[in-house]
């Protein structure tokens, strides 16, 4: 079929959703949105997959009014790849969506918005991907952000929801007005909006400022260290299919942005490339300390997405530093393992948001505390759970590992660069991957732990029970897919290949392949015999302790007789020396009153409180902010409330006009 | 691959003896007799025929870790390798490999603690994560300064091209042999950092975590602490294999370095004290310095900094 049919048939489902979702009967709209998303994700699709295994690079042109001008929509290899992830996720999402919103029925109009909403969003993320002129696509990136925000505030009713809104809402502009400027410096310098003149500026200016820009404007929508503020916000607030989509595809809508901005660079790739891995690291690292120590799980995952978009950003700064030293080896392996990355965290991320999902559906509660002991209520969310913790920890069987390996070993590949500073940097970074992954391992068994293991910490009036079947499907997708990628590595490293070419078109992969491709098959293998020695070796205990006598009883108490659930270890306490030793970015704040001396028996009720403070918004956002409300407060005379002094003001600046005009100053 | 599961057989072989030394060394100098070297496995000989006390509050998680805990250490004994022939597993980057399997088995140890709902083994399992994550880049510097120094990224490419030939390999090797006692030590929650026959639950790391195990799983926790031993000195007796020997160098070079390493051990348990809890982490990530140093004493070696 001609490519420019299936480039605008994506619209379609769209439109069909704005007259179809409002028609359907409340139970099926869910259903409705999922047949809608399916087509939207199908017809996407065909084109991507052509373009990735048939090399063949689809394009079409429309022509729109006079600012914008022609527009090329053009669907390559990088392109194909996030449309495919976008796709994956989506489908995903929307299918856990109608088990979700299940119990939201009765809000009939709210759920109309918010499904229709879904599919534009779909659609938008597919466009965003697609779009190659600058006035085109900060339109269609508006869209998303938009329409991501209508799906964020679903329970609007809560203050909380609403401020987590504005809160995403201000920060994604601040990045549009970044992108803006980035794009009209283009269109000033090389007098077109198309982003092929961003190479042509890139090919005689210093590319550092305007590169500045345009990463800091995505930045915003990845989460790059001091611009993540929003996403602790966004994520807990919104519904756990949207947390799942927003923390699975759109903060990857920024990398993809930085990506398709690194395809135009034409100089100071090593300087970028060091820079980037830098704040990479710095943005991993503080991710997941913070994910330690939050308690409210949704908070949690989220702080784990700006870790993982470190472990995105220190393969993509890998792969620049590759292609300044002109070591093509890392510059693949830099990559394919950023690519690769953002393909694994939008599975497992959004597994475990989905997860998340099930818990709060049936407990009501994002403080983990509070719960306990749901692995027997709710066997299938506590495996899947495991399994997502499993690979976000970068351990084998599953696919997180294959990305960690390979940013490993392009680390170790490029210490062998003859230049020192690189070599140290290297060995830092190597130290520093090992830290993450050392806290990540704390984080997940303190989440898994506290939430699914021991006894219940309280009851619950509707006792949680296992989630309902439609919700378990896309589950157990992911996490198949997630197992075929850790024992199949190899296979991945194929269909990449075209992306990676993206970033150097001269650059032939065959001789990295052959090195890496033995041994990610080497890799696979062992992850495989892992699962089978385990089945195996668990066989012969069964059998073996079968055949003994097996006896159960209460937990040895140490010789405590009356344990009761409240004394188990805290999620808390389980990384407290953590957050003692990292104290300057963990900030916790505790509300209690001092016991007196007058108080051997208290008789007041005394309470404790204690959260952590995100060190960027509590220490250097929220002081900026009151600092320049002082500085506004001195201006609030201008604005009054009365008429006459308004109509005044209006008088002046005409004044000022013609006076202005008369002197010749404009 | 006769080579390879020659080595593996070896490895095993030490497992079964390497607490009896431990523990005979101990009570040697305590001015007791002390059970015979093989005590150990007889006793984990014992419970694998024993029967089990399972708790109700735990799941399936406590009864599959101890043996994921085995076997992801079976699995990273097999890629050690011995001097310049290469283990069962050996591809570019199998020490990456190796750490995160190591990394499983703990995952597995620690949420099983955590299932039993005891608050002492919460406090246990806490440890056990921080301790091992911060010696997590001890162990990822030394390596990769190997890495660098060799222009191999495999156990055996490593270990196959090592050779000393100045000052500064010798102390390097002695620095990084000195750094893998210090992880295994760690690894294996013995003294100064834990101690394994504190009769205090409140102060335990490793020994609370396993308190609800019995009959099998405790067998195979066990030896699975054996095997760890078993493995680490492997990789430091490999430090002291120069390459090309020939097979009747290379074993009794390799035995002799694990008693050795046994005796060490012994040693340090029956002379030190164990540290204060809240002194460890300060002890652990200071190794993280001492593997620094190797990999400055690398960058001189390979004349990049003068």
């Amino acid at each position: 079929m001609d490519p420019f049919y299936l480039i605008f048939g994506t619209l379609i489902p769209s439109l069909i959703s704005l007259i179809a979702i409002p028609l359907l009967p409340e139970k099926n709209k869910s259903a409705g949105a999922f047949i809608l998303v399916f087509l939207t994700a199908l017809i996407s699709s065909i084109p991507a997959i052509q373009v990735l295994c048939f090399h063949h690079i689809v394009e079409a042109e429309v022509f729109l009014n006079y600012p914008i001008g022609t527009v090329l929509l053009r669907i390559d290899p990088l392109s194909a790849w996030f449309i495919l992830i976008i796709n994956l996720t989506c489908l995903c999402g929307s299918f856990y969506g109608i088990g979700y919103m299940s119990s939201y029925k009765d809000q009939k109009n709210n759920i109309t918005l918010h499904w229709i909403m879904y599919v534009i969003l779909h659609t938008a993320l597919i466009w965003v991907c697609m779009v190659q002129n600058g006035l085109a696509f900060l339109l269609v990136w508006e869209i998303m952000s938009i329409s991501c925000l209508l799906l964020i505030i679903f329970e609007h009713q809560k203050s909380e929801t609403l401020r987590a809104g504005l809160i995403y809402l201000v920060q994604m502009h601040m990045g549009v007005a970044l992108l803006s400027v980035g794009f009209i410096w283009v269109y000033i310098a090389e007098g077109s909006f198309d982003f092929a003149a961003i190479g042509t500026y890139f090919s005689h200016n210093s590319p550092i400022i305007l590169f500045l820009i345009f990463f800091i404007g995505f930045g915003f929508k990845a989460g790059f260290l001091p611009l993540h503020t929003w996403l602790p916000h966004a994520h807990p607030a919104s519904p756990s299919h949207i947390s799942g989509i927003m923390s699975g595809v759109i903060v990857k809508m920024g990398i993809y942005g930085i990506l398709r901005i690194i395809t135009y660079l034409d100089s100071e790739w090593l300087r970028i490339g060091i820079a980037m891995l830098i704040l990479s690291l710095l943005t991993s690292f503080y991710g997941i300390l913070n994910a330690a120590v939050h308690r409210d799980y949704k908070k949690m995952l989220a702080f784990c997405t700006i870790e993982n978009i470190g472990i995105i950003g220190m393969g993509i700064g890998l792969g620049l530093i590759g292609k300044g030293t002109g070591n093509d080896y890392l510059f693949y392996l830099g990559f394919s393992a950023a690519l690769l990355h953002t393909l694994n965290h939008s599975l497992y991320k959004a597994l475990l948001f989905f997860t998340a999902g099930n818990i709060y559906q049936q407990t009501h509660t994002r403080n983990m505390e509070q719960l306990g002991g749901l692995i027997k209520v709710m066997p299938v969310t506590a495996i899947a759970f495991l399994c997502g913790s499993l690979a976000i920890g970068g351990l084998p069987p599953f696919n997180g590992f294959i990305s960690e390996f390979l940013i490993y070993t392009g680390l170790l590949d490029g210490m062998k660069s003859p230049n020192v500073e690189l070599n140290v940097l290297m060995i830092l970074s190597i130290a520093v991957l090992a830290i993450v992954g050392g806290i990540s391992m704390l984080t997940f068994t303190k989440s898994f732990g506290t939430i699914f293991l021991g006894s219940p910490r309280k009851s619950f009036d509707h006792p949680p029970k296992e989630v309902s079947v439609i919700m378990q499907i896309p589950i157990g997708i992911m996490i198949g897919i997630m197992l075929l990628i850790g024992i199949f590595p190899n296979y991945l490293l194929l269909i990449i290949q075209p992306v990676v070419q993206v970033f150097n078109s001269a650059y032939l992969p065959s001789p990295a392949l052959a090195v890496l491709d033995p041994t990610l098959m080497m890799v696979g293998r062992i992850s495989f015999l892992l699962i089978v020695l385990v089945a195996l070796l668990y066989f012969i205990r069964s059998r073996r302790t079968k055949a003994t006598e097996v006896i159960y009883g209460p937990t040895w108490g140490c010789a405590y007789i009356v344990p009761n659930p409240r004394m188990q270890y805290t999620g808390k306490s389980f990384t407290k020396t953590l957050a003692k030793m990292f104290s300057v970015f963990t900030d916790e704040k505790k509300e209690y009153r001092e016991l007196q001396d007058t108080d051997v028996f208290p008789t007041t009720e005394t309470h404790y409180i204690s959260h952590y403070n995100e060190f960027f918004e509590t220490r250097i956002i929220d002081p900026l902010d009151k600092r320049l409300l002082r500085l506004m407060n001195y201006f609030s005379f201008i604005h009054n409330g009365r008429t006459q002094m308004y109509i005044l003001y209006g008088l002046l600046f005409i004044l000022v006009f013609i006076a202005a005009t008369f002197l010749n100053l404009i | 691959m006769t080579m390879g599961i020659l080595i593996f057989l070896l490895i095993l072989m030490v497992s079964c003896f390497f607490g009896g030394i431990v523990i005979r060394t101990k009570s040697v100098f305590a001015g007791r007799k002390g059970p015979g070297i093989f005590q150990p496995l007889k006793d984990e000989w014992r419970l694998f025929r024993k029967g089990s006390v399972y708790s109700n509050t735990s799941s399936f998680i406590f009864q599959i870790a101890p043996t994921v805990y085995f076997v992801s250490i079976i699995l990273a004994i097999t890629m050690i390798p011995l001097g310049n022939h290469a283990g069962l597993i050996s591809f570019n980057g199998d020490f990456v490999f190796f750490a995160y399997l190591l990394t499983i088995g703990k995952f597995f140890n620690i949420i099983s603690a955590l299932d039993t709902g005891n608050s002492l083994e919460g406090m246990g399992a806490s440890r056990e994560a921080l301790y091992s994550m911060l010696a997590e880049p001890a162990f990822f510097i030394l390596m990769a300064s190997f890495a660098l120094l060799t222009g191999h990224t495999s156990f055996q490419g490593i270990f196959g091209s090592l050779h000393f030939y100045t000052y500064i390999s010798y102390a390097v090797g002695f620095l990084a042999a000195f750094v893998f006692v210090i992880i295994a030590l760690i690894e294996n929650s013995r003294m100064p950092v834990d101690d394994p026959k504190t009769h205090l639950e409140l102060t335990m790391v490793h020994e609370v975590m396993i308190l609800d195990n019995s009959g099998f799983d405790l067998g195979l926790l066990l030896h699975a602490s054996n095997l760890k031993f078993a493995m680490y000195g492997a990789i430091i007796s490999n430090f002291f294999l120069t390459p090309g020997s020939e097979l009747y160098y290379t074993i009794p070079i390799f035995i002799l370095t694990q008693v050795l390493f046994a005796v060490l051990v012994g040693f340090i348990e029956s002379f030190m004290a164990r540290f204060r809890l809240n002194h460890n982490p300060q002890y652990i990530f200071t190794l993280t310095s001492v593997t620094l140093l190797i990999f400055l004493g690398v960058m001189l070696m390979l004349g990049k900094i003068a």
